[in-house]
């Protein structure tokens, strides 16, 4: 007759040294298995007595296998993480990451600003007619742009469009006011290629025209767009300027982010830094389109992107802009 | 322009601080590019130690040919010995000089020392030592002062150069006086009146022969005959003036006309009168094959748009632009003809395009000069000249038409505050538009003749104010009734765009819209350079540029895109469609896994079929509805890059908004695999697109995962391996369902292509 009491002390002992769960699966399989002596025993009992404890010894033997792969499981899952450190410093893996070119960021921040303002956005021909990129705004015949020192010519009546502000006709011919627009695309100009002048380039332009606007209007709505730009301490003044479009004619400045306006080699000791050219419609293009200047008026403004980008970036030199040279654009 | 500031000190006081005066003139007048000291540093001493100086005595240096000895008198006791290279003096000369430990131009401290054995206790001076000019041909001798006279009292020792940059518009700021007014204006000053009529000499009742054939293009031509003249070099005062102003001293009629120039914004002009034919001026358009040598020693052929000054038989100048190097003023010259003219602007602008040449002259012409100008110009020349060139004026005449008056505008200061957004007072407003000579009439002003170019209506006026008033507009949004923003469908797909190709690795570049090599009409006749010379009508050659750049540069995982127009031949002006090009290192099979996922992302349903395009592999070609894609050529990149060109308009069209939801959680999927045997000249997507149409909708998904060749299949077939995915929004398919679909597809493929269904 076997003793019970024994095997389930031997039974015990074989689960405290079950090193693994592998040798505790053998253990469980030896003691409560379908062919163990204990299975075979219950499967013969018929004493209600020993029927007791057997089931007693079983639950028993149950309950230590439990606790048993319990912690064999934990100090496992110790062991597996204790032997997985690694060296949490080593690089990633590379996975494909593309950029934007910060021409387009700039292009997005100018759109979300006005949108944010109610304006619509959009972009013109760039191949334009001499009456739309001068006569209609209003250039003096003797204006140095309509020289083709200054400008692209392809013939007398064709140019490449050398600021976006034929928008402004394009726009005003096409819709009645109140409109609130800005435009943005590639403008050109007869430059040398140097460090900050690059024949081919990009403008954002904005046109309001509405009852009642005033230079105020103009100056908050830029204050808006410099800090969208640059960040929200930024200041903006105003200074006299002359542009054949606009009557005043003013260039906004924002005051330099480099020095806060104390004055630094960026700003050229003024603390203040060009953003472009701006001021209220000029009455005879809202006549040229056939607008009431006693009852319409507006503002307009114009800046370049890469002038944005190089400002917003610290980028020296423009043709850094235009090669296309991944050292630069992965920065972005 | 260079503006000096104690010239404009004869004008105006300044004492504000040099800071302040150039923040607020760039605000209220024209922009200050900076400012440049010129003449010697500050150093307190200097006053003391640069004096007048006599030279009593000259001798020989024995130890030195290139050098003599002098002793100079400087209001001392005694006088100083000091050894001098110039030989431009002799005994009796009143000349400036430096005592040891004046500080010179140079920024050096002057030291006691001996030169050859000789001591030299000081340094008599030339122009550039002082930095007053740039000669050094000999030493300053200066008019006659007591010696030891602080050299300060007769000599601007240094100066403060304004750079000023004046728009376009604003003719009167091309000169010193037009920006004195603005300073008197903004700081609320006395502007000094221009003593241009107070006259040495009595007009001469002589009239000189002044005929003007063309009176648009020359509005008015004052003549001024000056005979017993000297041509020689001006004084220190004058030298000093042109020099800190930029422009190069030449001779005293010379300088004379540059200064009255800068001063007054008037162009002038002296011809050697010896050298006139007929001793006559004519104001004509030019003789068809005229020609003419200009001062800078270029022959010129002139047009007949071209405005000359002539004589009785040719043209003598370029009218307003430059004179003819025949009639130039000369050292033995003694009968000067002064030029007081006014030229027309768009006649000047014209002729100098023309030409080529711009001139200082031509560049003020261009901007439109007040002819009341040139009477005063006239006059200060005139007294300039008697000064200092000696002789007497002997004849004059005056040739204009009907000379512009004032024109009178409508000035409402209300309208100001309207437009401004900002309250002025009334008085406040008068006062400003007086300072700059306006006058107040009713209720409008009348504009001074300096500015009748420039200010012609209300709104001109206004700025006049706003001007002034800049600092103060405060900052406020208008008033906002209708209109609201959004971004157009295309510009809310161009964002998708740039944002997939980002996503998917590609760095977005911009590259120039002209290109050397295209073949297009729309080529510029005259362009900078022939590497920008026609408009591009694809993208692809700038991209296999930057990519090849970026090779050369070492860069690695190159994928470059970028969206931009290409201009179309179209009509009177080309068609502009806006294009998405990218470039990216990998074959065929990566480049259109890059077209196929934003088409993904876009929501658009791409196809795909064989094609041809000249920089592309002929055999790895494919056109999609938009446009292009395909391997490289391998003549054109070392390696294997895959490119595309899509047209944004095109692809747009086929983006399907919004998405429609299908239900693909509720009924479960049924995934088969099918392998068809077809001959080779098969394409895949032809069969895939023949099952979809032979099992409907209910075939979700169908993919290529295998193609196989080989004996299995025989020579000229292939074997397309398909993973099919068959599901149903509305119930579970059953097994039988899906072989059933599964059947129609091969059937179809059967009957279309000769496909076999391949044997396991």
């Amino acid at each position: 007759m076997t003793n019970w009491q024994q095997h389930e002390e031997q039974g015990m002992a074989a689960i405290e040294s079950a090193a693994s769960s592998e040798a505790l699966e053998d253990v469980r399989v030896g003691l409560l298995g379908r062919k163990s002596e204990l299975k075979l025993a219950l499967r013969e009992v018929r004493e209600r007595e020993t029927g007791a404890l057997l089931n007693g010894i079983r639950t028993r033997l149950e309950r230590r296998l439990a606790e048993r792969e319990r912690s064999l499981a934990s100090a496992e899952i110790e062991r597996r993480l204790r032997e997985e450190v690694i060296d949490v410093t080593l690089p990633g893996e590379e996975l494909l990451l593309g950029h934007l070119h910060p021409i387009t960021q700039v292009r997005r921040t100018v759109e979300d600003a006005f949108l944010g303002l109610g304006y619509e956005v959009r972009d013109d021909r760039e191949v334009e007619t001499v009456e739309y990129n001068f006569d209609k705004l209003a250039f003096l015949p003797t204006h140095p742009a309509r020289s083709p020192r200054d400008t692209f010519f392809f013939d007398e009546h064709r140019v490449l469009r050398t600021e976006t502000s034929p928008s402004q006709i394009h726009a005003l011919e096409q819709r009645s006011p109140p409109i609130y627009m800005v435009s943005i695309g590639r403008v050109y100009r007869r430059d040398a290629i140097t460090a900050t002048r690059y024949p081919i380039f990009h403008q954002f332009e904005g046109l309001a025209v509405d009852r009642g606007i005033t230079l105020a209007d103009l100056k908050g709505t830029l204050l808006h767009v410099m800090r969208a730009l640059y960040g929200p301490e930024r200041r903006v003044r105003f200074r006299t300027h002359f542009f054949p479009f606009t009557e005043p004619s003013i260039e906004p400045d924002v005051s330099c982010g480099i020095c806060g306006g104390s004055g630094c080699r960026t700003c050229k000791f003024s603390g203040w830094i060009e953003m472009g050219g701006a001021g209220m419609v000029d009455p005879e293009v809202l006549s040229n389109v056939g607008l009431d200047p006693a009852e319409w008026g507006g503002f307009a403004f114009g800046c370049g992107l890469e002038r944005t980008a190089q400002l917003r970036h610290d980028i020296p030199d423009i043709r850094a802009l235009w090669e296309g040279d991944l050292r630069v654009l992965r920065q972005f | 322009m260079r503006v000096p500031v104690s010239w404009l000190a004869d004008y105006v006081s300044i004492e504000m601080p040099l800071e302040e005066l150039t923040s607020r003139l760039s605000v209220s007048s024209a922009e200050i590019e900076g400012t440049e000291r010129i003449g010697l540093p500050a150093a307190p001493e200097n006053e003391a130690l640069l004096r007048v100086g006599r030279v009593l005595e000259v001798s020989p240096h024995p130890n030195a040919d290139r050098v003599r000895l002098t002793r100079v008198d400087v209001g001392e006791a005694e006088p100083r010995s000091i050894v001098c290279g110039a030989r431009n003096f002799e005994t009796g000369a009143t000349v400036a000089v430096a005592l040891p430990g004046a500080v010179l131009a140079d920024g050096l401290r002057l030291e006691r020392r001996a030169v050859r054995g000789e001591l030299s206790d000081g340094m008599i001076l030339a122009e550039d030592e002082l930095g007053l000019g740039s000669d050094h041909g000999g030493i300053m001798l200066l008019q006659a002062a007591e010696p030891g006279t602080p050299l300060s009292e007769l000599l601007t020792l240094s100066d403060e150069v304004l750079l000023v940059e004046a728009t376009g518009n604003r003719a009167d700021l091309q000169s010193i006086y037009g920006l004195a007014r603005e300073i008197a204006t903004l700081f609320e000053l006395p502007l000094a009146p221009i003593a241009a009529d107070v006259l040495p000499a009595a007009e001469p009742t002589r009239q000189l022969v002044i005929s003007i054939d063309d009176l648009v293009g020359c509005p008015r031509y004052i003549g001024r005959l000056f005979e017993g003249v000297s041509v020689g070099p001006s004084p220190h005062w004058l030298r000093y003036r042109l020099h800190a102003a930029g422009v190069r001293p030449i001779s005293n009629v010379v300088d004379v006309t540059n200064y009255v120039m800068l001063a007054l914004g008037s162009p002038l002009h002296a011809f050697d009168f010896a050298t006139l034919h007929g001793g006559r001026i004519v104001v004509r358009r030019a003789a068809r094959g005229e020609k003419l040598t200009t001062l800078d020693g270029s022959a010129r052929e002139l047009l007949a748009d071209d405005l000359v000054i002539a004589d009785g038989e040719q043209a003598i100048a370029l009218a307003g632009i430059m004179g003819g190097a025949e009639t130039e003023i000369a050292d033995r010259t003694a009968a000067v003809l002064l030029e007081a003219a006014n030229f027309e602007p768009t006649t000047i602008f014209a002729s100098s395009e023309r030409h080529r040449l711009r001139t200082e002259a031509s560049n003020r012409w261009e901007k439109g000069i007040d002819p009341h100008l040139a009477r005063l110009a006239a006059g200060l020349a005139t007294r300039l000249l008697l000064e200092l060139a000696g002789g007497r004026w002997s004849a004059q005449g005056d040739v204009h038409g009907a000379l512009p008056e004032r024109p009178v505008v409508r000035f409402r200061p209300e309208r100001a505050d309207a437009l401004l957004g900002l309250e002025t007072a009334p008085e406040r407003q008068y006062k400003i538009l007086e300072a700059l000579g306006f006058e107040r009439r009713e209720g409008d002003v009348l504009v001074p003749t300096w500015r009748a170019h420039d200010v012609r209506r209300e709104i001109d006026v206004i700025e006049e104010v706003a001007r002034f008033r800049l600092d103060d507009v405060p900052f406020t949004l208008p008033v906002r009734r209708e209109m609201y923003g959004t971004l157009t469908r295309d510009q809310l797909l161009r964002r998708r765009v740039e944002d997939a190709l980002v996503g998917l690795g590609f760095a977005e570049v911009y590259t120039p819209s002209l290109r050397p090599d295209e073949e297009t009409s729309w080529r510029l006749p005259d362009p900078i350079s022939v590497e920008l010379t026609a408009l591009r009508t694809s993208l692809l050659p700038s991209l296999v540029e930057a990519a090849r750049r970026n090779l050369d540069a070492g860069a690695r995982g190159i994928a470059l895109f970028e969206i931009a127009r290409v201009y179309l031949p179209g009509g009177e002006l080309p068609e502009e469609r806006p294009r998405l090009a990218a470039i990216a290192q990998g074959g065929f099979l990566h480049i259109k896994g890059a077209v196929e996922s934003l088409h993904a992302y876009l929501k658009a349903e791409p196809s795909f079929e064989r094609g041809r395009h000249p920089l592309l592999h002929p055999g790895k070609t494919a056109h999609t509805a938009a446009g292009v894609l395909g391997e490289l050529h391998p003549t054109q990149l070392d390696g294997r890059w895959g490119v595309f060109e899509l047209d944004l308009g095109d692809l747009f069209a086929l983006v399907t908004e919004p998405v429609v939801y299908h239900d693909v959680i509720s009924y479960p999927a049924v995934r088969e695999d099918l392998a068809l045997v077809v001959d080779e000249t098969v394409a895949a997507g032809d069969l895939a697109a023949l099952a979809r149409e032979a099992a409907g909708e209910e075939l979700r998904e169908i993919k290529v995962f295998d193609v196989y060749r080989g004996d299995q299949v025989g020579p000229g077939r292939k074997s397309v391996a398909f993973a099919l995915v068959f599901q149903s929004a509305e119930r579970t398919l059953t097994e039988e369902e899906a072989q059933a679909l599964r059947e129609k597809v091969v059937a179809a493929a059967a009957k279309r292509f000769g496909a076999t269904l391949r044997s396991a």
